[in-house]
């Protein structure tokens, strides 16, 4: 699984969630206003089922960016 | 008045915990837009003191099932029995907390179905955004602006009111519950 595509995976979760478009390169919790706590479980639990992964409870509040996202899914399909 | 949830519970706040309340109330970043409460344990007390005699309000603790830790606090307050309505707020929740959406899934749990309330209410300070967000989020559509509603530290704020109906409740209880679910059997998972 390379980045490009994790990375576009969850870029397009994001959007379908999120229900706008994705402005800025480095999408954060931080600078999106519709990331919201409700939408972030919706968006943890949609990655899971389309990159068949498992996040620990502690990433489920943590990862709070497209990058630190894509960084955890990349590092758990390469353990 | 309890309340037990999938991950989490709601119980009435107590004495022991004040400390924690402080602390999180008086959290950077977490208290930007509540107005300035207690900065010490017995400031915090001597205001639950009050709020223990009061017929009109519950403050409750967001706490974990399994290990009884307290994630966070909330209020519902203003309960006025002859129009069956009351106000929801003061809401504030441990940063790493996963228990935003339970903890209000439970508290309109007991207003519509212990208290017996036909409306809540919940108002953000409007630049908020991210908890208004949340709201609109949780499928609650009747909102309006209050302009200028909040005044916190000598500034003014517009503020947004959402309110569900009893009439619109099992809706959103139906999202919120899976949402619990789901989020519960994550955590459980290790």
């Amino acid at each position: 699984m390379d980045r490009q595509r994790v990375e576009h995976t969850v870029r397009t979760v994001l959007t379908v969630v999120l229900k706008e478009p994705l402005n800025s390169a480095d999408v954060t919790r931080q600078n999106t206003a519709s990331w919201d706590s409700l939408k972030h479980i919706e968006i943890m639990f949609a990655l899971e089922d389309e990159l068949e992964t498992q996040f620990l409870e502690e990433e489920l509040a943590a990862l709070d960016s497209v990058k630190k996202i894509v960084d955890a899914v990349l590092s758990k399909h390469a353990a | 008045m309890c309340l037990e949830g999938y991950a989490f519970r709601l119980r009435p706040v107590t004495d022991q915990d004040a400390g924690f309340v402080v602390e999180l109330r008086n959290t950077p970043g977490l208290n930007q837009y509540l107005h300035a409460g207690a900065t010490g344990v017995e400031e915090q007390l001597a205001w639950q003191a009050r709020y223990y005699d009061r017929t009109d309000s519950y403050y409750f603790m967001v706490e974990r099932r399994t290990n009884e830790v307290a994630e966070g606090v909330f209020g519902l307050y203003n309960v006025d029995r002859n129009t069956a309505t009351a106000e929801w707020g003061s809401w504030i929740l441990r940063p790493d907390s996963l228990a935003a959406v339970e903890s209000v899934y439970l508290l309109y749990r007991i207003a519509f179905e212990q208290v017996g309330l036909q409306s809540v209410y919940c108002r953000t300070v409007a630049e908020n955004r991210k908890v208004v967000s949340f709201h609109d989020s949780c499928g609650i559509t009747a909102r309006r602006i209050l302009p200028g509603h909040y005044e916190i530290r000598g500034k003014k704020y517009d503020a947004v009111e959402h309110r569900l109906e009893l009439a619109v409740w099992s809706t959103v209880r139906t999202r919120l519950e899976r949402l619990s679910q789901l989020t519960a059997r994550r955590m459980n998972r290790g």
